[in-house]
C-alpha cells in the first residue's frame, strides 16, 4: 500500500507562536461541501471563549479547497491561534486527521466538519463530557428535523452496523466528535475508517458516549450521492466487520466462506462418485467441474485465511492488544 | 518471586474464597503476589477484587477497558507480573492452589512449563468431558506436543518462556503447543486436583466445536510450519498436481479406449485445469507466506532474544 504524498510542513501557510500548549485543539477536515470559514470559526469558536478556554483551530484542506483558506489569513493576523494545512494530493480523511494531529496540542481533540452540523453551542457539552472521563463522545443529531432522506440514509446506516454497535451508536454520520488525545495516537487511522471510528474506539476498548445535540438548520436538506459513494460505503461496512470481528483470527472468517464451498464441492463429487459406482459413466457431466470448481474455492479460501493467522502469529507480538482501565494495589508504586 | 496469575470474568463470588486459599497454599512461599486480571465483568467482580488488592499489600487488580476473553486477560496477568516463576489458574475455585508448591517443585527439575491435568474431573460427561476428550488428542496428534488436558488453566512458566510468547485470539488453549514451537520449551505435565463449581455459571458452551477447529489448524500450520510455510502450501499444491495427473490419465485413457461424445468431451481436461491452477495459486500463497516470515524474523533479529537456557548447567 503506498502512502499518498501528503504537503511536507514548510506548506504550512502559518504557524502560530508556539507557547502553553491549549487545552483544546479543533480539527476543521475542509473536505465536501464546505462554508465560509471565517464564519464556521467565529461561530464555533465563540461557545469556547464563552467558557473561557484555550483552544486551538487546526484547518486542514484538500488541495481542491486550498483558497477557502486564504481568508483565515487575516484571523491568524489577529494572533487567533489557528494553523493552516493543506494537503499536497487529494488523501482520505483520515490522511488529512493524520496531517491535523502532528500539529496539534491540545489533551482533547474535537474534529468539525468543514459545514454546519450541529449548533455550535454542542461544542462545550461535548467536552465537558470529555473532562468528566468519557474518553470519546459523539454528537448524535437529536431529535432528527432532517429530510426524509436523509433520515432514511442514516436509518439504513445504523441498522447495518447495528449488529456491532448494538444500540451503543445511532449516529455514526455524524462527525462532529470530541476525544482525549489518546483515541487518536492508539487507533490506526486510515481510509475511510474515521467514518466508523467511535465503533472502533468502543472495540479498542475506549469509552464511547453519544450526547443529543440540536441539529443545524443548515444540515436539514436532502442529500443523494452518487452510486459510486453508496458502493464505498458499502465496502466500508463490509471490511469494518472484518476488522473488528477477525483481524485476529481471519481464518475463522475464510474458514467458514471456504468449508462452505468445499463442503459444497465435496458432496456434489460424492453424489458423481455414487452414481459411478452405479455404472454411469460421469467423465462427460459438467456436474464435474462444478463439483471441483466449488471445492478448489473453497480450498483457496482456507488457504488464504492460513496467510493471514501467519502474518497476525508474526505481528502481534509488536503490539499491546489489550488496553488496561487501571492498575489497583495498596502498595505505592 | 512467585505470581500468580488469575483472570476473572464475572467471578464476584469466588474471589474471596479463592484469595484465602492461595494465601494458605503459600504459606510457606516467602515471596509472592498475586495478579487478579478483571476481563471487563459486569458484576462487581471489579469491586471485590479491588477490596482485596486494597488490604492485602501482595495482591494486585488489572483491569481491562472491556471484555476481551481469557486468552488476552490472561496476556495482561503475565505483562504485569514481576516474579520469575508465574503459575496461572482458573478463578473459579475449580483449580486447587494446594497443588502450586508441587507445580514449583517440578519446574525446579529443569522444565519450562509444568501443566496441571485434572484428574477425576468434575464436569458435565457429554458437553464437557468427551468434547474436551477428542480435543485433546486432535490437538496432540496434529500438533505433536502431547499433553493430555489443555483446557486446565493450571500452570507454571518460567519468565524467559513467557517473554517469549504472545497470546493473541484464543490461543491459551493451545498455550503449550505454541510454546513448544515458537520456545522449544520443555514441558511436563503432573495430575492437578479438580472440583466441581460451586458459584457462578460456566462460560463454556459447545458452540465453540468449529472455532475451535480453525484454532487447530492454525495451531497446526504454526507448530509444524513456522520455519518453512512453503512446505505446507508445496505439499497441497503436489496434492492437486497428482490428483491432476490422475485425471489427465483417466481422460487419455478413455480417449483411446472409447469413443467420447462430442458434448462431454472438455469436462476431463477443464478438471485437470482447475487442480492445476489450484496449485499455482498454492504455491504463489507459499511464497507470501515465505516472504512474511522471512520479514517477521529479520525484525526479530534485530531485537535477539536470549535463549531459554544457556548451555551450561
Amino acid at each position: 500500500m503506498t502512502i499518498p504524498v501528503l504537503s511536507p510542513p514548510d506548506h504550512e501557510l502559518r504557524v502560530t507562536p508556539s507557547d502553553a500548549p491549549p487545552e483544546i485543539s479543533i480539527v476543521v477536515l475542509v473536505g465536501e461541501r464546505p462554508v465560509p470559514l471565517v464564519e464556521l470559526f467565529e461561530e464555533y469558536s465563540a461557545p469556547l471563549r464563552a467558557a473561557k478556554r484555550t483552544f486551538e483551530f487546526v484547518f486542514v484542506a484538500q488541495p481542491h479547497f486550498r483558497k477557502l483558506l486564504a481568508p483565515l489569513q487575516a484571523l491568524i493576523d489577529q494572533h487567533e491561534s489557528i494553523t493552516l494545512l493543506e494537503a499536497g494530493q487529494s488523501v482520505a480523511d483520515a490522511a488529512l486527521l493524520r496531517m491535523a494531529l502532528t500539529t496539534c496540542r491540545g489533551g482533547i481533540i474535537v474534529t468539525l466538519p468543514a459545514y454546519r452540523q450541529v449548533e455550535a453551542d454542542a461544542i462545550d457539552a461535548l467536552i465537558q463530557r470529555v473532562e468528566q472521563g468519557t474518553d470519546f463522545v459523539v454528537a448524535r443529531r437529536w431529535p432528527r428535523r432532517d429530510a426524509i432522506i436523509n433520515r432514511l440514509q442514516n436509518r439504513i446506516l445504523r441498522i447495518a452496523i447495528e449488529p456491532l454497535a448494538q444500540g451503543r451508536l445511532h449516529d455514526v454520520a455524524c462527525s462532529v466528535r470530541a476525544m482525549r488525545r489518546e483515541v487518536l495516537t492508539e487507533i490506526p487511522l486510515y481510509g475511510d475508517s474515521m467514518r466508523f471510528l467511535p465503533l472502533v474506539a468502543l472495540f479498542n476498548g475506549f469509552s464511547v458516549e453519544e450526547l443529543p445535540c440540536r441539529q443545524h438548520q443548515g444540515d436539514m436538506h436532502g442529500r443523494i450521492y452518487g452510486p459510486g459513494v453508496y458502493l464505498r460505503r458499502l465496502i466500508d461496512v463490509l471490511g469494518l466487520f472484518f476488522l473488528l470481528r477477525f483481524t485476529e483470527k481471519p481464518l475463522r472468517f475464510f474458514g467458514l466462506i471456504g468449508s462452505a464451498f468445499a463442503l459444497s464441492g465435496g458432496v456434489l463429487l460424492l453424489w458423481l462418485l455414487i452414481e459411478r459406482i452405479g455404472g454411469e459413466a460421469i467423465g462427460g457431466r459438467p456436474l464435474l467441474i462444478l463439483g471441483v470448481l466449488l471445492f478448489t474455492v473453497g480450498i483457496q479460501a482456507v488457504a488464504l485465511g492460513l496467510i493471514g493467522e501467519m502474518i497476525v502469529h508474526f505481528n502481534v507480538s509488536r503490539r499491546q492488544s489489550y488496553r488496561v482501565r487501571e492498575v489497583i494495589s495498596a502498595r505505592r508504586e | 518471586m512467585l505470581s500468580v496469575v488469575v483472570p476473572l470474568y464475572n467471578e464476584e463470588e469466588n474471589i474471596p474464597q479463592l484469595v484465602t486459599s492461595i494465601q494458605e497454599a503459600l504459606v510457606e512461599c516467602p515471596q509472592w503476589e498475586l495478579v487478579l486480571v478483571d476481563d471487563g465483568s459486569s458484576d462487581d467482580t471489579a469491586r471485590v477484587a479491588a477490596g482485596i488488592a486494597c488490604t492485602d499489600a501482595r495482591v494486585r487488580l488489572v483491569r481491562l477497558a472491556r471484555n476481551y476473553g481469557q486468552t488476552k486477560a490472561m496476556q495482561a496477568g503475565f505483562d504485569h507480573a514481576r516474579g520469575e516463576v508465574v503459575v496461572t489458574m482458573d478463578g473459579d475455585l475449580q483449580n486447587d492452589p494446594a497443588d502450586i508448591p508441587r507445580l514449583l517443585a517440578k519446574l525446579d527439575e529443569g522444565y519450562d512449563l509444568v501443566a496441571g491435568y485434572r484428574l477425576r474431573r468434575q464436569d458435565k460427561l457429554l458437553t464437557r468431558k468427551v468434547p474436551s476428550w477428542i480435543a485433546n488428542r486432535l490437538i496432540a496428534w496434529m500438533t505433536g506436543v502431547r499433553i493430555r488436558d489443555n483446557g486446565c488453566s493450571l500452570k507454571a512458566y518460567r519468565r524467559s518462556l513467557i517473554s517469549q510468547l504472545h497470546l493473541y485470539s484464543d490461543m491459551h488453549r493451545f498455550l503449550p503447543a505454541l510454546a513448544a514451537a515458537t520456545a522449544a520449551a520443555r514441558i511436563v505435565e503432573i495430575p492437578v486436583q479438580h472440583h466441581a463449581r460451586r458459584f457462578g455459571r460456566s462460560k463454556y458452551g459447545l458452540s465453540r466445536v468449529a472455532k475451535i477447529l480453525a484454532d487447530l489448524m492454525t495451531i497446526t500450520m504454526i507448530t509444524s510450519f513456522r520455519e518453512r510455510p512453503l512446505g505446507l502450501f508445496g505439499t497441497a499444491a503436489a496434492g492437486s498436481v497428482a490428483a491432476g495427473a490422475v485425471v489427465l490419465y483417466l481422460w487419455l485413457r478413455s480417449l483411446a479406449l472409447y469413443r467420447v461424445e462430442p458434448e462431454g468431451a472438455y469436462v476431463l481436461p477443464a478438471v485437470v485445469l482447475l487442480l492445476v491452477a489450484l496449485a499455482v495459486y498454492l504455491v504463489m500463497l507459499g511464497l507470501v507466506a515465505e516472504v512474511t516470515v522471512r520479514s517477521a524474523t529479520q525484525e526479530e533479529q534485530d531485537t535477539m532474544r536470549r535463549p531459554l537456557r544457556g548451555l551450561a548447567s
